[in-house]
């Protein structure tokens, strides 16, 4: 055995000293094997003690350290900095914890002593066996891509682009702004929501360091934390996004039409359109799926209409390569299909419209220009509102989207500024209203002798059926009674669901699968990490991660856009982690049972090496790898088989 | 006046949550059995049913795994593979005449001090009431077969040779061994 090493025990000032034999610690661990030097400070931490391990480290030519002191998450890394300063690795070192868990849990001088030498001697053997490491840098891109330009991805664009990022926005939709470009006024302040976008997405489009791809979809993804290769997809809009002023002429011009979506039975939308009045950027798109064109025509009337020739008929679809060094996944929610729970009738029964839908009919841009009225034109007279619809079920979501209330709220206050006299029934189980400014939107209501708080027994107790005068809503009431209502309008709350696409773009993007039940993508720490997922690099911010308002969406946004600041520096290396796992490939027999257990996709299978190999850049060290591999050869670099083996020797020794 | 059975139990600790619940356990000096001495790994899922098996080889009376909660995991799920060894590794121990009572899996959070020093005291006194492990300690070693009954290696369980799988030809005789112990 070649091995020096040297045992450095601290009395840590009383705490250590008073608590067990510090003199036969010492005498104990220099009989111990490998050991020619053991010796106690009274604080190993302070100058004076560090000097003297690195003055030692150096005289005594040791190879392995153990500093017997406090816990390994106190002073391991000033410890391995002293290693360094004395020449030697820092992974050479071994804390054996007999202050945290010794000095300061056992009573008795003799017990805490014998279990201290038991520490001590498990360190000794385990320091043996280390090996020294190094962490490997690596260049990277400081550019970013964001996906999606609602108000999670456009707050992380403008945060990045702030700190002289370059980066580049892709939304799936013609138009940016998401889902909150479609409100007229917002919770909880029922500010008006366009007015607080607006110069938002202004800037977005307008800044010197951001591109916004528009009608884009992110198809590929090659490369790992630091360097991504993404390659993206523009769809034709068929109109030149840099001429076309926005003049509409074209899009009245054309003759396709087909029933607007956003509120079912209301209006009609043209092939050549733009959802509604100010979106950005101010540019029609065609919709192919309803083009003359499409089914064989040879329509050239947008074109032909167009003042500026900006139609351009031929376009195709491009795809451009970019180069970055971070992702940020903000692609935001989907509402439940409330179509689905066939007891609401929505789809069956006329004026039960879905959030979605009411929002737009609310909105002053809208199909009915901000009006709230029936599909008969006439002006509703009672409107039920229906809360968790999907929601808190054991049949569909089981979760809470925090949301609903507030907005079901909001949509009463603006039903009343509209429609002095009409009756509002509120049917709900329980009101969510978190916040400071929550209550604040039902109190007032509480005072409004016609809205009526019809509480159900519980999410779902509720149904609706069309009758003679509109609609009747059947629900259990908390009391237990079937009660009957009848209205001319249902506005219903579905809750939040994770976006349709999440699951291609986590295996893209190769970070976990989002939650089977919601959807949602996963952050790696719900509470610490929340913008993080299993690979650094990729931070998802938003709805597309669970259920938020706008206030938590930007804040998010923010925080992505803090991690990648942070994390990727112009013109610095990145350093990743010394402690990450190891396959010997001699050793592999390729059963590939590591991919399936490791949790952040770290490892996959070199088809032509012919065994699994583990990528650094995603590995974080956790080693459940080694622990799963039948046949020895993954490791966990610093807690190899043969460090823990020894630990375990020196512990029962 | 006999004598009270002091058991050695070994605890493996994930770095996250356990060990600093323990660390938080030690800042708020609420007692713990000295008879118990923990392992540091990064996470539970690191903890290879060998290290067990390993430990009872060594001699200890018990042997205690800490990770965090479910759904705390600081590596996502590593605890969950930890969750599913421990169901086959129980069913291994039991092979051996250990009894179910000698491990224990248990989750701890990093806040959890409170928590980590009744898990540990109940499992010292669990083993204690058991109380030491006979008979069957001599026949069980850890070789790198894993767990053999051979009474050559029991008496020398040569651990440098077996955990470092130094050359390609220690891996053939393993593999061998191992078909050896399949047939048995």
């Amino acid at each position: 055995m070649t091995e020096r090493t040297g045992v450095f025990i601290c009395e840590c000032g009383p705490n250590i000293k008073d608590a067990m034999d510090v003199p036969e610690l010492v005498r104990y661990a220099s009989h111990l094997p490998g050991v020619v030097v053991a010796m106690p400070h009274s604080l190993l931490c302070s100058d004076d003690g560090k000097g003297m391990i690195e003055r030692v480290v150096r005289e005594q030519e040791l190879t392995g350290v153990v500093v017997a002191a406090c816990s390994p998450k106190e002073h391991e890394k000033t410890f391995r900095a002293v290693l360094t300063d004395a020449g030697v690795n820092p992974f050479m070192l071994q804390i054996a914890n007999i202050r945290e868990q010794c000095a300061w849990v056992t009573g008795d001088f003799d017990e805490a002593t014998r279990k201290a030498k038991r520490i001590i001697s498990a360190a000794v053997e385990r320091v043996e066996h280390h090996e020294p490491l190094t962490a490997t840098e690596i260049d990277c891109q400081a550019d970013v891509l964001v996906v999606g330009a609602g108000v999670a991805g456009m707050s992380a664009a403008l945060t990045l682009a702030q700190k002289g990022r370059r980066v580049f926005v892709v939304e799936k939709d013609s138009w940016i702004g998401g889902m909150t470009v479609r409100y007229e006024d917002v919770f909880p302040g029922l500010e008006c929501a366009t007015c607080m976008l607006e110069p938002m997405m202004d800037e977005l489009l307008h800044h010197d360091r951001i591109e916004v791809l528009t009608g884009s979809e992110v198809v590929q993804v090659l490369g790992t934390r630091g360097n991504y290769t993404a390659r993206v997809v523009t769809r034709a809009r068929s109109v030149d996004l840099d001429s076309c002023i926005g003049c509409g002429v074209c899009v009245e011009a054309c003759p396709a039409k087909q029933p607007d979506p956003q509120v079912a039975g209301m209006g009609e939308r043209s092939a050549m359109h733009v959802p509604f009045a100010g979106v950005l950027p101010n540019v029609p798109a065609i919709d192919r799926d309803i083009c003359l064109r499409t089914s064989g025509s040879d329509c050239e009337v947008c074109a032909t209409s167009c003042p500026f020739g900006s139609v351009v008929l031929d376009q195709e679809d491009t795809e451009r390569e970019f180069e970055v060094g971070a992702v940020v996944v903000a692609t935001g929610f989907e509402s439940f299909d409330a179509t689905v729970a066939v007891q609401y009738g929505l789809g069956e029964v006329s004026d039960v419209r879905s959030a979605e839908e009411f929002e737009r009919m609310l909105s002053s841009n809208g199909p009915t220009g901000g009006k709230v009225v029936l599909e008969s034109g006439e002006e509703p007279d009672t409107i039920a509102l229906i809360h968790c619809v999907g929601s808190r079920s054991a049949e569909f979501n089981d979760y809470c989207s925090g949301v609903c209330c507030s907005y079901m709220l909001k949509f009463a206050h603006l039903i009343r500024k509209q429609l002095p006299d009409a009756r509002i029934l509120d049917i709900f189980a329980d009101h969510s209203l978190p916040g400071t400014r929550g209550e604040h939107l039902l109190t007032p209501l509480q005072a409004d002798e016609r809205v009526e708080f019809l509480r159900m027994k519980g999410p779902g107790c509720v149904g609706v059926e069309a009758s003679d005068g509109g609609a009747e809503v059947t629900y259990v009431s908390a009391a237990g009674t079937v009660e009957k209502r009848q209205c001319d309008m249902v506005v219903l709350a579905p809750g939040m669901e994770g976006p349709r696409d999440a699951a291609d773009l986590a295996q893209m993007l190769e970070i976990a699968p989002p939650n089977e039940a919601t959807g949602f993508f996963e952050s790696v720490h719900s509470r610490l990490a929340p913008v993080s997922t299993t690979s650094e690099g990729v931070y998802v911010a938003g709805a597309a991660r669970g259920p938020c308002d706008i206030e938590a969406a930007v804040a998010q946004g923010q925080a992505a856009a803090g991690k990648v600041l942070s994390g990727l520096v112009p013109g610095e290396r990145l350093t990743l982690e010394a402690t990450v796992a190891a396959i010997e490939g001699e050793r592999c027999s390729s059963c590939g049972m590591c991919i399936s257990v490791c949790p952040f996709s770290a490892i996959q299978h070199d088809d032509e090496a012919g065994h699994s190999v583990v990528e650094e850049t995603l590995c974080r060290g956790c080693g459940t790898c080694a622990a799963t591999c039948p046949s020895g050869a993954a490791t966990a670099r610093h807690f190899n088989d043969a460090q823990v083996y020894a630990e375990i020797r020196g512990v029962l020794r | 006046m006999t004598e009270r059975f002091e058991p050695k139990v070994v605890g493996f600790l994930c770095n996250w949550c356990s060990y600093e619940g323990a660390d938080a356990a030690g800042r708020a000096h609420m007692p713990c059995p000295s008879n118990f001495t923990p392992i540091r790994v990064m996470c539970s899922g690191r903890i290879d049913p060998q290290f067990v098996l390993d430990a009872f080889a060594e001699g200890a009376d018990g042997v205690l795994l800490l990770g965090c909660h479910p759904g705390d995991c600081h590596y996502k799920d590593g605890n969950h593979s930890a969750m599913r060894r421990n169901v086959l590794l129980k069913k291994v121990l039991a092979q051996f005449g250990i009894e179910e009572e000698r491990i224990r899996l248990d989750w701890v959070s990093a806040s959890e001090g409170e928590r980590y020093s009744r898990i540990v005291t109940e499992m010292v006194e669990a083993v204690r009431t058991l109380g030491p492990r006979e008979g069957y300690a001599a026949e069980m070693s850890v070789t790198e077969d894993g767990v053999g009954a051979d009474e050559t290696t029991a008496a020398e369980p040569s651990f440098d040779e077996s955990v470092t799988h130094a050359d390609s030809e220690a891996a053939k005789e393993r593999g061998e061994s191992l078909g050896a112990a399949g047939t048995r």
